[in-house]
């Protein structure tokens, strides 16, 4: 089997942290966005990744180069030159998508984070029969997104509704699709929406189908979702390998920490942390609700909650970090700092406090 | 002039409850001169300038606070300093020469040749006998302690005109509106006890007035209750500005610190004055530490001898610590006074804040403030008995007593 990425374009919504790296390679519970996709692919049988990607594909893919031998899947490279819209990669890449088994392939947003049961969406693609199928899920604001219509009992989705005034049902788009090769060929090579022109021309021949997303689902393009994302992720690490969390009187809630993190005496991490490779977290240190990212160091009486620390950062000693500050890659912090929604773009030091939630240029 | 036969009496001006407003809500808890400054009470920096005095007989305190609010510290400092000192009560405010002039009998039981004259809420190095030694030189009636400030800030004070050479005060006006000069009253004064004679004089002169005024004018007996009753005699206007000229009335200048300690951001801003000055006059009260056996000390930091502090807490500069607190393991206080019984927990951070009596301040909690004196949220303040919970964050705000704090403040007066 097949799968293509949408990668998309600069990321700029999760800026400063898409400064440093494209999107699909921030970090997400210590590793990078793509890789949570990629391994789920893996996992169940893809021999080939194809991304749709418009912005730094030379980084994606030398980044990757190891990932193919390491996992044993082969990831290729689909660039459009002008943004092509969510159907229009489709199209670009038909040629790596269609071969000689006819099977169908996968596709999927590179910013969603969920479980990934794809396993039983094939079993649901091939039960119903029909063209092509796409994963809902659940949300409480139904109309911020796109909702699907669909009949409960078969899937079968009737419309598709953008951002309905009105109640039409609570099942959006989650971005997971598996289609039929057929499918390409009712896509035309120019910017078009799949969710717009192509799912509601499959939806009207009733060959469209929807299978509700089991387990959490969250777009992380955005660091408040991001920091969400986690909560979430963490949470569903902890019913099913939960093994991989951290345990000890230092610790509360899901926390994850990279084996060669080290966290020094008195600390206090929890919940909902994740501290990547290479980190040094000091002597008295409390993180809550945060990522810290590879080689960053945690000084000594710190406090971080609500936030994410890029890579290589320092946070210096007795300084507080906290309300969605976001320090991009190689920031310092200088000693009892207090950062109260600062966000800091690559390589800059903070000398002075930032009371209130601004941008650090 | 021998000065084996010279005795010199200090009268402090104390003020009272109904003054001071503006130090509250730290004034709720404490008559405002008693609040610690660099770990002292306010009155006992001008009390110890007093007591390097030669022939220093007597100190007063002049208020119209209750008595027994100061009867606890009155009998301390005596037998702490080895000089009476007494507290006289005022039964309504007269003014700053008024309250000198109502305990005359008093003061001058010891037959003393200079009486000085301090106000409680001003903050400097009181070079007092400096001051003498300038007086006795000029001759007059009464010397000022005067200092050179910046033009903008001048009107808020006192503005006087001296001599340049002789020094003498040519002319006093208060609080103008227009430049005048830019050097000020310090509020510091020695006067021979001819001040009681210049006092009486405008005593007098203001109750012949009043009583013309009831009974040839109409329009005086409408506004009767403006007049100023006679026994309220003002320093400033009613003899300052009067004897200026007149070669009776000198000038010291001081070229040291001077600040009027008004507010709660002042008292943090002259704490760290007071704690500079130890540096010289009382070395043994600021605290040393490495971080080894003892917590880090950094700059000018004063603890009270019963206060414990976590050998790896951090402290410093311009902190002052008073009786009983306790300091967590891992804090960090920068810029403070920390008041008597507060608890600071392991990790937490204080920063340009007053922290109230019996405070609590929890794990990895932060109070903090931009640290600008003047501003009106400029210093946080905590007072008495309130709670910061743990990982709570409180800047530049004002907390009043016996609050608790669950959740973050910022930019707010929480009563």
């Amino acid at each position: 089997m097949k799968a293509l990425i949408l990668v998309g374009g600069f990321g700029t919504r999760l800026r400063p942290l898409t400064l440093s790296v494209p999107k699909p390679l921030v970090d997400f519970a210590n590793k990078p966005m793509i890789l949570h996709q990629i391994e789920a692919l893996k996992a169940i049988g893809v021999t080939e990744v194809v991304l749709a990607i418009n912005y730094q594909p030379e980084v994606m893919m030398s980044f990757l180069k190891d990932f193919e031998s390491k996992l044993g899947i082969k990831i290729t490279c689909s660039r459009e030159t002008e943004p092509l819209g969510t159907a229009g990669p489709l199209a670009l890449a038909r040629d790596k998508l269609i071969d000689e088994s006819g099977d169908p392939f996968f596709v999927l947003n590179s910013d969603v984070i969920c479980e990934y049961p794809l396993e039983q969406m094939i079993k649901f693609h091939k039960a119903h029969g029909g063209e092509a199928s796409i994963m809902v899920t659940k949300v409480d604001e139904p109309s911020k997104y796109g909702v699907v219509v669909m009949e409960e009992t078969t899937g079968k989705v009737e419309k598709f509704v953008e951002k309905p005034k009105i109640f039409v049902g609570n099942k959006i788009n989650a971005g997971i699709y598996l289609l039929n090769p057929s499918v390409l060929d009712r896509i035309q090579l120019r910017p078009t929406s799949i969710e717009k022109e192509v799912f509601p021309k499959i939806a009207a021949e009733q060959k469209l189908f929807a299978m509700v997303l089991p387990g959490f689902w969250m777009d992380i393009g955005q660091p408040r979702d991001y920091i969400t994302g986690l909560r979430l992720y963490l949470d569903a690490l902890r019913k099913n390998t939960s093994s991989k969390l951290s345990s000890g009187s230092h610790i509360l809630g899901n926390v994850l920490v990279h084996e060669t993190a080290v966290i020094g005496e008195g600390c206090l991490i929890g919940p909902d942390v994740a501290i990547g490779p290479g980190c040094v977290v000091e002597a008295g240190v409390r993180l809550s609700r945060c990522t810290v990212m590879r080689g960053a160091r945690i000084k000594k009486h710190a406090c971080i909650s609500s936030s994410i620390i890029g890579w290589h950062c320092t946070v210096g000693q007795w300084a507080r970090v906290e309300n969605m500050t976001i320090l991009g890659e190689d920031v310092h912090v200088c000693d009892e700092i207090y950062s109260n929604g600062g966000v800091v773009l690559p390589h800059k030091e903070i000398k002075s406090s930032i009371l209130k939630p601004d941008i650090v240029m | 002039m021998g000065s084996s036969e010279e005795r010199v009496v200090a009268v402090i001006m104390v003020g009272g409850p109904t003054k001071g407003t503006r130090f509250r809500p730290l004034s709720l808890n404490i008559p405002k001169p008693l609040f610690p400054l660099a770990g002292q009470p306010m009155v006992h920096h001008p009390i110890s300038a007093c007591k390097r005095i030669p022939n220093l007989v007597q100190i007063y305190l002049v208020g119209f606070y209750e008595e027994r609010e100061f009867a606890l510290y009155v009998s301390s400092i005596s037998n702490e300093l080895r000089v009476p000192v007494r507290y006289l009560r005022e039964d309504k405010p007269h003014g700053s020469a008024g309250g000198l002039y109502i305990f005359r009998d008093l003061i001058m039981e010891d037959n003393p040749s200079h009486i000085f004259l301090l106000n409680c809420d001003v903050c400097c190095s009181f070079p007092l006998t400096e001051m003498l030694e300038a007086h006795r030189r000029y001759g007059g009636m009464g010397t000022i302690l005067v200092i050179k400030v910046s033009a903008e800030s001048a009107n808020q004070f006192g503005e006087l005109v001296a001599d340049p050479d002789t020094k003498e005060l040519l002319h006093y006006t208060e609080k103008p509106e227009t430049f005048v000069s830019d050097l000020i009253n310090c509020g510091v004064y020695i006067f021979t006890p001819d001040i009681f004679s210049a006092i009486q004089n405008v005593s007098v002169q203001r109750k012949e007035r009043a009583n013309l005024r009831r009974v040839s004018s109409f329009e005086a007996l409408q506004s009767i209750t403006k007049i100023i009753p006679s026994d309220f005699v003002r320093l400033d206007q009613d003899i300052l500005s009067p004897l200026a000229g007149k070669k009776q009335l000198y000038t010291y200048q001081t070229l040291d610190f001077w600040e009027q300690i008004k507010t709660p951001g002042m008292s943090l801003k002259c704490s760290e004055l007071y704690l500079a000055q130890f540096q010289i006059t009382s070395p043994h009260l600021l605290a040393n530490g490495d971080g080894k056996k003892t917590a880090t000390i950094k700059g000018d930091v004063y603890i009270h001898p019963s206060a414990k502090i976590h050998p790896t807490a951090k402290i410093g500069p311009n902190v002052s610590i008073s009786a009983n607190a306790r300091i967590g393991p891992g804090a960090r206080l920068i810029s403070c006074i920390i008041l008597d019984d507060v608890e600071i927990k392991e990790n937490a951070v204080v920063i340009h804040s007053i922290v109230g009596w019996k405070s609590s301040i929890g794990k990895w909690s932060r109070v903090q403030a931009e640290g600008d004196y003047n501003a009106k949220l400029g210093i946080t303040i905590l007072g008495e008995s309130v709670i910061v919970e743990d990982e709570v964050v409180v800047i530049s705000s004002i907390i009043l007593p016996n609050k608790t704090l669950n959740v973050s403040v910022q930019d707010e007066i929480i009563l």
